[in-house]
């Protein structure tokens, strides 16, 4: 007997969306095929702006060839959210407009109320039942393998289970991975692998990519036909198989840490790339903190307008350890994410009419420690005075990209003015390079903060005693470390005093440390400017400028130029930050280190002071 | 640090600070927030607005807080303002209700009375400036402003009305000349023949007196036409 199968056909959210129009064409163009040819029942899950651009570039195939085919029960249309993201990582209330938006469209569009929820990550928390309820989704797609974990078995799992959770209900089906690799991958054994999950008469649920490029689309659905008519198999949609079948039995307990995330098999659920991944995380606190924001202060059309921009920052490109345009690891992906965070922060500044400083004290990462969020108009900063008064994150608002968004391949975080004592020896500009990436002799003690308001500005000084051994030399250097913000510039100050607390003489390189996310990648030759001057600078090795007094790298990409002025001549490290590509090797460009330094040399009770300031704004 | 776990927020807008304090509040934190309100009322601003809405506190200490942060506030001319809208706060703050001044947002404040803001920022330049007038001066200096204000206008506004008086005239004046040049000329068009046959002899060309500046020049001229003759 030949085995019934349920296809399921998406089109990853990693699309390039720029040619989007001319997918959506040819995967309207490849649904009318599979339906025209009779044989092939299956399911389909459109993200929204695939659904808004079939509106628009295939209405009439639309209207006059799905609207019927889902009446006749032939296609069944799949909900979810409407960018299609991994809802355990947001407030319900955002995951609750993703689904209700993806709903109304598929209401405009085809006529009807999606009953099966899918979401191409395919993370699953037990909230999510209550939530999915409540949008009275009849069954939820999730991993096969979350199933047997939930199961205790390692042998196929088909059909459908119920979960329930504080009083919710909600069937689970399970989709296939092993079998829709094998179909998807043209694997000859395909009959021998669905023969377990087809057992008893029961329908495997596979899942398909439709292929990103618009011209393989057609070609996929041929072979797709091809291969059900080649084999006569009878295919449903997966509500038929829902409704059909039994349930296969209960479940206590149901997690799934995702597909295509980039987290290993061991990770439990999506939430750990919050852990992994800072970048993530960075991304996600600074969306959380603009809902609870906006939360606090706004109320009716205000705020509904606002968490709509929200929205995009929600799709699971920014939330995916990936590379090549499907994930964060890809520089134009994390300024994507910043761009739509901070188009949202600009209309909140807009809509609660803030012009002035403003300074949070809370505990942003939510990790259990305080960091101070500063803000003007033109700019603003994450300063985790706790991890040694160091940014982690530098939103220029103009031309709304975060200057700090360099991705290192050792899973810290990229930061803005981290200290370091360098030792007294001549340095290559490879071995500081090597220093600044181990974080060896970085002052990362935790800081004491002020808050000095005054009438040009407020002032956050950070004070601490910083202890350590650099190439066999103690130090003990007591650290005034401000930075200065201005209410009305585009520009701060960051100043330190630094004194030698110890009986003998400390010398030494003092430095500061900013790994930019910035991609000025030598298209005009103008893209760093050392004292007016063009720097030749082959974005491959690292280089020391000496005596410095002027600093600025401009972004062509981004629209973002930052310009450092140093008090005293500094000299410059500048040095490309790579990390691994598509081939595990470490040569895609991922920013620019800048580490301005002076050298240091103070005896018992001597105190130095060395300084800068930043300025932000739009090329 | 347990006194570490307070969320504090500080907004400055011009004249107004806005401190928000978010969380639980007990014993502990009390010589924290006590330190961190304290430095933050320092510096320039003349409304500050505690924002309580998000606090709960389990310690009646933080009143004594409050009252010590309204007097150090007042020491420096600037206004504090409470807001929170919720009535366990009400009744928390209920004994000193009539000291503090509650409302339920900042707007609310803007919007309870134009004077007695104006009269907190007199209070607080004042201070700042070192320059501090009694109600009776500052109404006196305000109406001789004014009188000098209302002369200036009347001044003007007179002055404007002559200068448009000898605008006209002038512009009659210029009328008249073109009309004369007209009447002139046609006369002169009318004569024209007449001159050339010698019948009429024109008195315009000869010397006149307009071209004599002086008693030197009259008599010579006399003289020269008695000659003539």
């Amino acid at each position: 007997m030949k085995p019934s199968l349920s296809f399921i056909l998406q089109l990853p959210p990693s699309t390039a969306y720029a040619k989007l129009e001319a997918v959506v064409e040819n995967l309207v163009s490849g649904v009318v095929k599979m339906l025209d040819s009779e044989h092939v029942r299956f399911s389909l899950y459109m993200d929204g702006p695939t659904l808004e651009v079939a509106g628009q570039v295939a209405r009439t195939q639309v209207n006059n060839k799905l609207r019927p085919a889902i009446e006749k029960g032939a296609l069944e249309i799949l909900g979810g959210g409407y960018y299609d993201p991994m809802l355990p990582l947001f407030p319900t209330e955002l995951s609750s407009m993703q689904i209700e938006k993806h709903g109304k469209l598929l209401w405009k569009q085809f006529g009807i109320e999606p009953i099966g929820y899918f979401n191409s990550s395919m993370v699953w928390e037990m909230e999510m039942t209550n939530l999915l309820e409540r949008h009275r989704f009849e069954y939820a797609l999730v991993q096969e393998a979350s199933l047997q974990d939930a199961l205790g078995r390692t042998t196929p799992v088909s059909g459908w289970y119920s979960i329930e959770d504080k009083g919710s209900f909600m069937r689970v089906v399970p989709v296939s991975q092993k079998l829709s690799d094998a179909i998807a991958n043209d694997d000859f054994r395909w009959e021998q692998i669905a023969e377990p999950y087809c057992r008893g008469g029961k329908t495997a649920v596979v899942a398909l990519d439709v292929p990103p490029q618009p011209g393989d689309i057609i070609p996929f659905f041929e072979r797709l036909i091809d291969f059900v008519e080649t084999n006569e198999l009878t295919t449903k949609t997966v509500a038929e198989v829902v409704a059909e079948q039994n349930s296969e039995g209960r479940l206590s307990f149901l997690l799934s840490s995702g597909l295509k995330i980039g987290l290993p098999r061991a990770a439990k659920t999506c939430r750990e790339l919050l852990v992994r991944r800072p970048e993530v995380n960075l991304l996600h606190k600074m969306l959380s903190s603009l809902y609870h924001r906006a939360s606090a202060t706004l109320k009716g059309r205000d705020r509904d307008e606002f968490f709509e921009m929200l929205l995009p920052a929600m799709s699971p490109i920014y939330y995916r350890d990936m590379q090549d345009s499907e994930g964060m690891r890809t520089p134009m992906v994390r300024w994507w994410g910043a761009r739509f965070l901070l188009q949202a922060a600009n209309r909140l500044t807009e809509l609660v009419s803030f012009d002035g400083i403003r300074l949070d004290i809370a505990d942003f990462m939510l990790q259990g420690g305080k960091c101070i969020w500063a803000e003007n108009h033109s700019y603003s900063f994450l300063l985790d005075y706790m991890g040694g008064g160091i940014l982690h994150i530098l939103n220029a608002k103009d031309s709304e990209n975060n200057l700090l968004n360099a991705w290192r391949d050792d899973g810290n975080p990229s930061v803005g003015f981290l200290d370091f004592v360098l030792p007294n020896t001549e340095l290559k500009a490879e071995r500081v390079d090597q220093l600044l990436s181990d974080r060896e002799g970085e002052l990362s003690a935790p800081y004491d903060y002020q808050i000095k308001r005054h009438d040009a500005g407020t002032d956050i000084t950070l004070l601490s005693e910083q202890k350590d051994t650099i190439a066999g030399h103690q130090y003990s250097l007591l650290v005034e470390k401000t930075f200065g913000l201005s209410s009305t510039g585009s520009e701060f100050s960051v100043s330190y005093k630094v004194k030698n607390q110890r009986a003998e003489c400390s010398k030494g390189f003092f430095g500061t440390l900013l790994d930019t996310g910035l991609l000025a990648c030598g298209f005009t030759g103008k893209d760093i400017v050392v004292d007016g001057q063009p720097l030749k600078f082959n974005f491959r090795d690292s280089l020391i400028f000496p005596d410095a007094s002027c600093f600025e790298i401009t972004d062509y990409t981004t629209s973002s130029k930052i310009e450092l002025t140093f008090k005293q001549k500094a000299s410059l490290l500048i040095a490309p930050i790579f990390g691994a590509s598509a081939l595990a090797a470490p040569e895609a460009l991922q920013g620019v280190r800048v580490f301005p330094f002076w050298k240091m040399s103070l005896a018992a009770d001597a105190e130095e002071e060395f300084g800068l300031s930043v300025r932000i704004s739009k090329r | 640090m347990k006194s570490d776990l307070i969320d504090i927020q500080v907004e400055s807008r011009g004249n107004d600070v806005e401190i928000s304090l978010s969380g639980s509040l007990g014993a502990v934190q009390l010589s924290q927030v006590k330190e961190k309100l304290n430095m933050l009322v320092e510096g320039p601003g003349c409304f500050f607005f505690l924002n309580l809405q998000n606090a709960h506190f389990t310690s009646d200490r933080y009143l004594d807080v409050f009252l010590e942060l309204l007097n150090r506030v007042k020491a420096q001319k600037s206004a504090l303002i409470l807001i929170f809208d919720s009535s366990e706060l009400y009744d928390y703050f209920s004994r000193y209700l009539n000291i503090f001044e509650v409302y339920e947002n900042r707007n609310a404040y803007k919007k309870s009375g134009t004077k007695k803001q104006l009269q907190q920022i007199g209070l607080h330049f004042g201070l700042r400036s070192g320059i501090t007038v009694s109600s009776g001066v500052a109404v006196a200096l305000i109406s001789l402003l004014l009188g000098w204000i209302i002369t200036l206008f009347v001044i003007i506004s007179s002055q404007g009305h002559d200068l448009s008086d000898k605008q006209a005239q002038i512009i009659a004046l210029q009328n008249q000349k073109e009309r004369y040049i007209k009447e002139i000329d046609k006369l002169e068009s009318s004569i024209g023949p007449l001159r050339k046959l010698g019948v009429v002899q024109d008195t315009t060309r000869l010397s006149s007196f307009g071209l004599i500046q002086d008693w030197v020049s009259y008599l010579e001229y006399l003289e020269n036409a008695r000659r003539e003759k």
